[in-house]
């Protein structure tokens, strides 16, 4: 008994020790182990180590949008990518994978991107293949949509580690218009000066960087590890900005028919919305070296220059408010010009008088003897006063816009140095100071908002994420630019440039306008004012009763004939003004009843759908019957018309289904309608109404039978 | 005397547990270590996960202190209820269960997430020490043998079931426990063989191995005497593994996820894949490897700094150790684990109690098949199942039912000294 429970116990025992011996040679390897990797492959492990090299690379936030008034995008980003192939992954490494699928991967590429046959891309990768190459760039910049092609073609399916496909990517920033604004919306870059919109907001556009922990594999490939452990970016906010890409197009499109047209240097116009100073379209073109015209400078904005004949404004302004000139007095304009300190000669710019004017004839016919004489009748003794209304103007001084880039403008007083006897009287017709377009535009709009001077601007609202983050309001200048009644006589003048004076080519029966030309005479750099440089410009505001927006257009240097500011710069005005019109329904004047009474020229209309015929006529109110000795209408669609008496007399016309009919003159529409009741079939070529067609009338026609239709 | 029947501070065992606060507290550092960020250096902050682990300790060790204070036969009476309560825990799992990191074994209670998987392990070996510590139990008996590996396989299915089979391969550990109360060695031989035939079935074509086999069983029959019984039974062997092979071979084509293959090509050095399964060990062997005698010292890793290694604070936290504190600290760890396992079977064998020295033997086998599993999944020795190393990985759940399993043990043997004394 005892010996067997002794033995029991040193069984047991055997197998308590063996376990734990198991333990001990368990243990035992582990650090066999630990010596393996500690010691005899240290250096590999630590090599290993290192190449794993780390960096905190930033991630690009994506920018902010910006849009326009309406919601339009003007500048968005996209993402682009760049295709790398890392040869060492499984997809290209493994031979019978390769093998299978080299082939029609190559043909895939080739079919995309078309700058190289199957072959060489085969030849390509065979090589990459071969050299080990882990990071080759395949091919740069392509869109998200040729992305998420080729990261389905063969291979490359396999996504990155086994499909061997690195795609990186970056953000473009697109602007869908293109031109459209595109000083104005503008750019940022590193290490450029930033313009316009993306330069002023950049801060708001740009969002914050992220941060995420990148690290090197063999081959000098980054990869992120850790995506918990990244700081995300924080994408920027949008801008709202008050530009109406619909105006914007007309202004920009109208500017760059009459540059060319003209041959002009650049030009630019601005249209803002009289109330609040957002600037609903801002436009600026210069002749490049190809003679081509793109958006190079912002002139709108940033170039102070000699603003002529719209100037004469401040002249008015200034005269009427000092009181000395009543405006009956009358100021000889004797042959067209008039000496002044002894020899200054100033001319009017058609080199003859226009007899004894008062101030509303003096603008209305943009009279520069006549303006001088006044403003130096007012101001010749003490020139200071007429400073004053400069600086309460705000001409002085920039007006603090959004974006950067504004230009400095230059007014004279009696304490500079440069300040002369003529300094006046051509000061007071636009010559001698410099001023931007959008401070002259800023000071018509302040006439034709009652007085009161606010300041333009571009950008409406920040948002963030759809929540509004800011919201730009209309500032103001001046509260009251003058009295109200020299207001009104202001107003007066700008519509009698429309009305009787140099800008009558402008007056037209939807809405009234009422402005100011501007023809000067620009100093060149190298000759002076020899040259016959000429400025051609048109400042004013619609509708003249009750301003809505005010626009200013200037052409510089028109080399084709015609300088003045009603000839080249008013064409521009009237587009913008009639998009404006057309779109805005409140401008829209009662509607008159017009009778519309057939006159002679009714179109030839020929085999007419007999239901449209009939809506077409009432909608014109003119009456219409049927013609007297036909058949009955209802036994065919089809009509002509012809004018009968006072009335259009309607002529059912009936279509054989055999023969070929006679189109000539029936809209395309309708014909195809009619052949293809007969069941012929169409092919159409050109614009119009149908000119000849390639089956003759009356000719046997079949079911499927094609007839080619010319229209013209 | 029943008042002595209470333990007193002396008659814990010291040793076991100076190990378990040594181990802790490393544990803390390790993990600290491995989240550690220049710019949040506080070692409280609940945000982190090391904040969390040192609110966790501070509950352990408040259990703990409770379960040395409970009344020894407090654990033999409530053995099996305890069993019974956990199992239905883990069952409530898939009623209740909420996903975290892929694995459906969590229950959110409040702010906290526990795993009953993890408590099942000290139940079942309560479970386990009661029912083989019976009056008349018979180990050789087949029922007994039926009961006990019901109660092994019930818990090891339900949690096959959540998909966390790391954890239910941990009850493999119990047969350690079973092998000493007396099952017979042919059985833990089959068992080892048939893995060995697994491995060598993934590795080589099944046919080579019928045929090695074959060969082998014609060898052998040659050198020793053929009788009828030794032929039979070489071919029933021969035929039975071919069998097995074969099926082994078809399970791991047919039924296996493709990440599971994965997992096991690479262990079997068939597959570099570097950014699949094979990533986290390459990533732990370099962390190891570039410690090298010395180590970078506390916080000086470069592969914990960045986190390459995934999951470093909880399955991985062996290469924290190995690459901040270098092969002498590992050996110091490996030592520190040896005399903790030597230790606790020392106890256990010394104890009169059936059912402590069961249960002791139980805290060792789980405690040594979570450090073999463990430390060798990170030195790429193992397959990548995902187990915590005991006291030293991050996680809640993990250190209170480690802490729970080791000073059950320690109150046990506590009143194993009260015995002692109560007996003078």
């Amino acid at each position: 008994m005892n010996t067997t429970n002794t033995n029991t116990r040193k069984v047991i025992l055997m197998r308590t020790y063996f376990a734990y011996a198991g333990m001990c040679v368990f243990a035992c390897i582990i650090l066999c182990y630990l010596i393996k990797i500690q010691f005899i492959e240290n250096k590999k492990w630590i090599a290993m180590a290192d190449s794993l090299s780390t960096k905190e690379f930033e991630i690009d936030p994506v920018r902010g949008n910006i849009f326009d008034i309406n919601g339009n995008l003007l500048a968005t980003s996209l993402p682009i990518y760049d295709v790398i192939i890392d040869a060492k992954a499984i997809g290209f490494s493994k031979e019978d994978t390769f093998n299978t699928y080299i082939n029609s991967l190559s043909e895939k590429l080739s079919d995309e991107f078309k700058d190289k046959t199957a072959n060489e891309y085969k030849k390509l990768f065979t090589n990459l293949r071969k050299v080990g190459e882990r990071y080759y760039v395949l091919k740069k910049k392509i869109s998200y949509k040729q992305m998420r092609k080729i990261e389905k073609f063969p291979i490359f399916v396999k996504g990155r580690y086994k499909g061997g496909l690195i795609l990186e990517e970056r953000n473009r920033r697109e602007k869908p218009f293109s031109q459209l604004a595109e000083r104005t919306i503008g750019f940022s870059q590193k290490n450029v000066a930033k313009v316009g919109i993306e330069g002023a907001y950049d801060k708001y556009l740009s969002g914050k960087s992220g941060k995420r922990v990148m690290q090197r594999i063999a081959g000098g490939t980054w990869i992120p590890i850790n995506d918990d452990e990244q700081i995300a970016a924080e994408h920027g906010n949008d801008i709202i900005s008050t530009i109406d890409i619909n105006l914007q197009d007309v202004a920009e499109n109208s500017l760059m028919q009459v540059l060319d047209s003209n041959n002009a240097d650049w030009g630019s116009v601005i249209l803002m919305e009289v109330s609040t100073g957002e600037i609903k379209a801002i436009a600026n073109l210069c002749k490049t070296a190809e003679h081509k015209y793109e958006e190079r400078f912002n002139y709108a904005v940033g170039e102070a220059l000699e603003p002529g004949s719209t100037f004469k404004l401040v002249s008015m302004l200034a005269v009427l408010e000092d009181g000395k000139v009543k405006s009956s007095d009358l100021f000889d304009t004797e042959d067209g010009s008039h000496t002044y300190c002894g020899k200054e000669v100033m001319y009017e710019s058609e080199k003859h008088g226009k007899g004894k004017l008062n101030l509303q004839q003096c603008f209305e016919l943009s009279s520069n003897v006549a303006t001088s004489k006044a403003v130096v009748m007012a101001f010749q003794n003490h020139p200071e006063e007429m400073s004053k209304y400069f600086k309460k103007l705000k001409l002085d001084q920039k007006i603090g816009l959004q974006i950067k880039g504004e230009g400095l403008s230059y007014i004279k007083t009696p304490d500079d140095k440069t300040w002369s006897c003529p300094s006046l009287p051509w000061m007071s017709i636009g010559y001698e100071v410099m001023v931007t377009p959008l401070q002259i535009v800023t000071l018509y709009n302040a006439v034709a908002n009652n007085g009161k001077m606010v300041k333009p601007f571009f950008v409406k609202k920040i948002m963030n994420n759809g929540m509004l983050l800011k919201e730009y309001k209309s500032e103001t200048m001046v509260e009251k630019i003058c009295s109200d009644e020299n207001l009104k006589k202001l107003r007066n003048m700008l519509e009698g440039v429309v009305l009787r004076g140099t800008a009558t080519k402008l007056k037209n029966i939807n809405y009234s306008v009422a402005g100011k030309t501007g023809t000067s005479l620009v100093a060149d750099r190298k000759n002076g004012y020899k040259n016959k440089l000429y400025r051609a410009s048109f400042c004013g505001y619609f509708p003249a009763e009750n301003p809505k927006y005010t626009c200013y257009v200037i052409v510089h240097n028109p080399t084709k004939g015609l300088y003045y500011g009603a000839d080249i710069a008013g064409p521009i005005f009237k587009d913008l003004a009639d998009k404006v019109y057309a779109n805005s329904v409140q401008l829209h004047k009662e509607l008159k009843y017009y009778h519309t009474s057939i006159n002679n020229d009714l179109p030839a209309i020929e085999k007419i759908n007999k239901d449209d015929v009939k809506i077409i006529l009432d909608k014109l109110s003119i009456s219409s019957h049927l013609h007297n000795d036909s058949i009955s209408e209802h036994e065919t669609d089809w009509m002509n018309a012809v004018k009968q008496d006072n009335s259009v007399a309607l002529i059912p016309v009936i279509i054989s289904k055999n023969e070929m009919p006679n189109l000539k003159n029936m809209s395309a529409k309708d014909a195809i309608l009619l052949l293809e009741n007969i069941g012929v079939k169409t092919k159409i070529q050109g614009f119009g109404k149908v000119k000849s067609q390639s089956i003759k009338t009356g000719e046997k026609i079949y079911k499927g039978s094609i007839v080619n239709l010319q229209l013209g | 005397m029943i008042h002595q029947q209470q333990s007193k501070p002396s008659s814990v065992d010291w040793l076991i547990l100076i190990i378990y606060y040594l181990f802790v507290v490393v544990g803390l550092l390790c993990i600290y270590a491995s989240v550690y960020k220049e710019t949040n250096p506080l070692i409280y902050d609940n945000t982190m996960n090391y904040g969390k682990q040192l609110m966790w300790i501070g509950i352990s060790s408040f259990i703990g202190l409770l379960i040395l204070l409970l009344d020894d036969k407090f654990f033999y009476a409530f053995a099996y209820p305890i069993y019974g309560l956990t199992i239905l825990l883990l069952l409530a799992v898939f009623v209740f269960g909420t996903e975290i990191n892929g694995s459906s074994s969590w229950i959110r209670v409040g702010g906290f997430q526990i795993q009953p998987a993890e408590f099942v392990k000290f139940s079942t070996a309560l479970a386990l020490a009661k029912f083989l510590s019976g009056y008349n139990i018979n180990f050789k008996q087949f029922n007994v043998k039926a009961i006990v590996a019901a109660m092994i396989l019930l818990p090891m299915l339900i949690i096959l079931l959540q998909n966390e089979t790391g954890s239910a391969l941990v009850f493999v550990a119990f047969s350690l426990v079973l092998y000493r109360e007396g099952l017979p060695g042919w059985i833990l031989l089959l068992g080892v063989s048939l893995i060995f035939l697994s491995v060598i079935a993934l590795l080589v074509q099944p046919l080579y191995i019928v045929i090695s086999l074959v060969v082998i069983g014609i060898i052998l029959l040659a050198l020793v005497q053929r009788t009828k019984l030794m032929i039979l039974l070489t071919v029933s062997i021969i035929a039975l593994s071919s069998l097995y092979v074969s099926s082994i071979d078809y399970v791991f084509q047919k039924v296996l996820q493709p990440h599971q293959k994965s997992r096991i090509n690479v262990l079997l050095g068939k597959e570099m894949d570097l950014k699949g399964a094979g990533y986290n060990v390459q990533q732990s062997k370099i962390a190891i490897g570039s410690g090298g005698v010395l180590g970078k010292g506390f916080l000086q890793g470069t592969q914990n700094k960045f986190r390459f290694v995934p999951e470093q604070s909880t399955d991985f936290i062996f290469c924290t150790i190995g690459e901040e504190y270098g092969f002498i600290g590992s050996t110091v760890f490996v030592i520190l684990y040896l005399l903790l396992m030597w230790r606790i079977l020392f106890l256990a064998e010394r104890q009169r109690n059936k059912f402590n020295r069961i249960y002791g033997y139980s805290v060792v086998s789980v405690l040594f098949f979570h450090f073999m599993v463990n430390v060798g999944m990170t030195l790429g020795l193992m397959p990548v199942i995902g187990i915590p190393l005991p006291f030293f990985s991050y996680g809640g759940s993990a250190l209170l039912s480690f802490t729970l399993l080791l000073f059950i043990f320690i109150r046990l043997d506590a009143n194993r000294v009260n015995e002692l004394r109560g007996g003078e």
